[in-house]
């Protein structure tokens, strides 16, 4: 196998990896899988590209700004759509619906605000995109540090979810109504968990866009993908999501070699029911008990 | 079922109209033509409200099984010079089969999964009609799909606009019957509760896919007159937006509402002419619309509507069909089933939740479960009706091992049981809840029910009188045409008990059935399971109110911490020194408190 595509299936792979990971930091303690997720990303890299290109903003500033930025819309989101609907009821799934609606609501939003072209995006200062031809993979140094970012990223994840307030996510996560009389507050861990996921979002498309670009064509293609690493990783599993994200990206860079591009999302999507007829709980996951 | 606010004569009216608008627009005319692209729509609609409104399985990707249909009526005419009618049976037929293949795996999971799944199927299948050029081809599309024709007559746009009514009010009557059957029943109670689906032995991921399967050949059967009305299929027809279309439509006209889908695809159809101007701004205003209906009218217009009627005009107190529930009614001997558990382990994480717990349950008997707060009682409940998996041990009912079977298999089996809070399904009347019950009792299939056959109405009649003499037999038949979540949370539990008993239940586990009564309901309670028992029936009663467990029960056991404590009669198991100890703690056994 040509080591190229590769390395480049785990650079994609990373990005993959880090979008399910803001999915699994919103869906731990509140049970919603956010189908804006996607859409926040984009706008994390809109923001951003504006901040640094238009606006001429140092990267660090912009940066946080972005998350920032970024999050609060995460936070409305919840407070607007998604809280409403899980008052009504905690099972039900209108917040399939609603947050849906939220994606399309910033996707056209954004697209009425700076228009389809997309935008390019410089790696902060000592990175760059040019290849560095090490071997026989054309690889950039801006990939590289990607694919370590990613790696940092995930630890201090998991490390958060060991502390006592990650503990207490997974608590809400497990049952509502004892952590509840634990002294634990899932609303405000709910608020929290989108003001986080969606600033991890921000993060995803401030890392992706000096490879992908900027453009808001990015949310329902990320939004899919990092739902396949999200799946095939065992929800609310960041190591297994990390994993399944490299196996998402080089499934998809060798599918598309061999094939044509135009069969990228087939191959992903065949590998992903693949594995849920086999696990439904995903390659790095327990069957839940049922709970009555 | 839901109260019908639309009176026949309005249903009759607005088919009237539908039927004679070919008499005032001419036959090529702009109006013709919309009103046939509504009635398209209103098809594929109703398959999705089935689906979403009443099975609770959004699908964001429905365009691609309208595709589905279209692609294949468009290219076996074309190429194949295949008849419509044939061709659009292959489309109704490949659209079901490729959705359940995509959506298998989904049905096993949480809801959300299947919103990906058919969201990422049809992106697939969108991105598939371009690549695969030698058959589809690709963006230029296939041009001049004939019309239908039957007996050498060709069918214009007028006979195309009476065939597309007529599959429309056959499909709304059809989709109707299967609403108002045991599988309506069925696909609520997988939307709101899936627990007590199981409890009556309805497989939710069968439910799933009966619903689902439904829902996209119907999605194809539009696709096809699709293909034929427009004569030109392209990929760009069947975008993301168009699934999101379809899902506002129904979203609009009220999700799991009957009319929804009509009312919904009505407006949607006048909507567009007025925003005209707005082009580009509609998928803002889909968004917005979407996010807006779901937070401030869930059940859409016709819930609107609904409720504005009931405000209106509130419906008068109607007097039941069997509200003369004084009597007790005699019922049939029941042939009770023994349990008998031998070895029962769980672990939950690091707490041993039962540690080998043998116990047998004679075949007619009243058999309590009782012990101190997590004891593993309501545990061993959930192992013996197959909610949880045991580590080790068995489980035999009757003569059969149940270990490995799943809750809705045990349930089949003449298990019946209710929960600790009762689940019933709020948005079904009580009958209807009872009527769950005999879900796998009931021999009508799916087709037989939908096209409502003789033997098929016999038997609904006949359970439904069955069901009301449930409702009888435990007193509440005067709640049977009230929604399940307006009824009190002591006749509730009643309900649960005459659900159990529709299913044909031989053994009947009752998870704390004295939780929240009051004294009085207590009584009824007390009298009621002595009834049960009295026809044969056996019952397996897991509860803290000892003096009903002394007054009812035959045998006795006492769980602590896993274990068995102490078994036998409950007179001598209550004066069992260790029971007192573990129920009352040492200090109180010293200073001498009577049990």
């Amino acid at each position: 196998m040509d080591i190229d595509v590769l390395a480049h299936g785990i650079v994609a792979g990373s990005l993959y990896a880090l979008v399910a990971v803001s999915f699994n930091i919103l869906y731990r303690p509140t049970n919603v899988f956010n189908f804006a997720q996607g859409e926040l990303v984009m706008l994390g890299a809109m923001i951003f590209a504006s901040l640094t290109s238009l606006a001429g903003m140092p990267w660090l500033v912009a940066f946080a700004g972005t998350l920032v930025a970024v999050g609060c819309i995460g936070l409305v989101e919840e407070r607007i759509a998604v809280a409403p609907i899980l008052a009504r009821s905690q099972t039900g799934t209108g917040w399939v619906i609603t947050t849906l609606a939220t994606s399309l609501i910033i996707s056209n939003l954004v697209g009425r605000f700076w228009g389809p072209d997309p935008i390019l995006v410089k790696p902060p200062a000592l990175l760059s995109m040019d290849s560095l031809d090490i071997g026989a993979s054309r690889i950039s140094s801006y990939e590289i540090a990607l694919v370590l970012v990613t790696l940092v990223l995930v630890a201090i994840v998991e490390r958060v979810y060991r502390t006592l307030k990650g503990k207490a996510v997974m608590a809400v996560a497990e049952d509502r109504e004892a952590a509840l009389l634990r002294g634990i507050d899932p609303g405000s861990l709910g608020r929290w968990s989108f003001f986080l996921g969606a600033a991890f979002a921000a993060m995803t498309g401030v890392l992706a866009a000096p490879i992908l670009y900027a453009s808001t064509s990015l949310g329902p293609d990320l939004l899919l993908k990092g739902f396949a690493a999200a799946a095939v990783g065992s929800i609310g599993n960041n190591r297994g999501a990390l994993i399944a994200g490299y196996v998402i990206g080089v499934t998809e860079a060798v599918g598309a070699s061999l094939l044509s591009p135009g069969y990228q999302e087939a191959v992903i999507f065949i590998v992903v029911l693949a594995v849920l007829l086999l696990k439904p709980e995903g390659l790095f996951g327990s069957p839940n008990a049922r709970t009555v | 079922m839901s109260r019908a606010v639309i009176p026949f004569t309005t249903q009759a009216a607005a088919l009237g109209v539908a039927l004679a608008l070919p008499a005032f627009v001419g036959a090529n005319s702009y109006a013709l033509f919309v009103a046939t692209q509504l009635g398209i729509y209103i098809i594929a609609a109703i398959g999705l409200n089935l689906l979403a409104g009443y099975a609770g399985q959004v699908s964001l990707g429905h365009a691609a099984f309208v595709a589905i249909g279209a692609y294949s009526v468009a290219l076996l005419t074309v190429d194949h010079h295949w008849p419509f009618w044939a061709a659009a049976v292959v489309g109704m037929v490949l659209a079901a089969g490729l959705g359940v293949l995509a959506a298998l795996p989904a049905f096993r999971l949480n809801t959300w999964y299947f919103a990906f799944i058919t969201l990422a199927f049809a992106l697939v299948f969108e991105k598939m009609i371009v690549e695969w050029r030698w058959l589809t081809k690709g963006f230029a599309g296939v041009v001049g799909v004939p019309p239908p024709s039957a007996f050498g007559y060709e069918f214009g746009p007028r006979p195309l606009y009476y065939t597309v009514v007529a599959v429309t009010v056959i499909a709304f009557i059809l989709v109707r019957n299967v609403v108002h059957s045991r599988f309506g029943r069925a696909f609520v109670a997988v939307r709101d509760v899936e627990p007590a689906a199981l409890a009556v032995g309805a497989s939710p991921q069968r439910t799933k896919l009966v619903a689902f399967v439904i829902s996209a050949a119907l999605a194809g059967i539009a696709g096809a007159f699709f293909a034929v009305q427009k004569t030109v299929v392209t990929p760009d027809d069947f975008t993301a937006d168009f699934s999101i279309f379809f899902l506002l439509t129904v979203v609009l006209g009220g999700l799991g509402t009957l009319w929804g889908p009509i009312i919904g695809a009505l407006v949607f159809f006048l909507i567009p002419e007025l925003l005209a101007g707005l082009q580009s701004w509609r998928m803002l205003i889909y968004g917005g619309m979407l996010l807006g209906l779901m937070l401030f009218a869930p059940h859409g217009l016709y819930g609107a509507l609904r409720q504005a009627w009931r405000r209106f005009a509130p419906s008068p107190a109607k007097a039941s069909a069997a509200a003369d529930s004084s009597h007790a009614r005699e019922h049939p001997p029941i042939a009770g089933l023994g349990l008998v558990i031998s070895g029962l382990r769980k672990q939950f994480g690091g707490v041993q939740a039962l540690d080998g717990v043998d116990l047998s349950v004679p075949a007619g008997s009243c058999y309590a479960i009782v012990g101190p707060n997590g004891s593993g009682k309501t545990t061993l409940l959930n192992l013996a009706s197959g909610y949880y998996v045991p580590d080790a041990g068995s489980v035999k009912i009757g003569d059969v091992e149940a270990l490995g079977s799943g809750a809705q298999r045990i349930a089949a089996r003449g298990v019946g049981r209710t929960f600790q809070t009762p689940r019933l399904i709020a948005d079904l009347t009580a009958l209807d809840n009872v009527m769950l019950g005999a879900y796998t009792r009931e021999r009508a299939g799916l087709l037989s029910t939908a096209l409502r056959l003789p033997f098929a109405r016999a038997e609904a009649r006949r359970l439904r009188q069955e069901a009301l003499g449930f409702l009888q037999f435990v007193g509440v038949a005067d709640r049977a045409d009230i929604e399940a979540g307006e009824i009190p949370h002591g006749q509730q539990r009643l309900i649960e008990i005459a659900r159990a008993m529709m299913g044909g239940a031989r053994l009947i586990l009752l998870d704390e059935p004295a939780a929240g009564l009051s004294m009085s309901e207590l009584e009824r309670l007390e009298r009621l399971i002595m009834r049960i028992c009295g026809l044969g029936a056996t019952i397996v009663i897991v509860e803290h109110h000892l003096d009903l467990v002394a007054n009812v029960a035959t045998h006795v056991t006492v769980l602590d911490r896993g274990t068995v404590l102490a078994a036998g009669k409950p007179a001598a198991v209550f004066n069992d020194e260790r029971v007192m100890r573990a129920y009352m703690g040492e200090r109180a056994l010293k200073a001498g408190v009577p049990a």
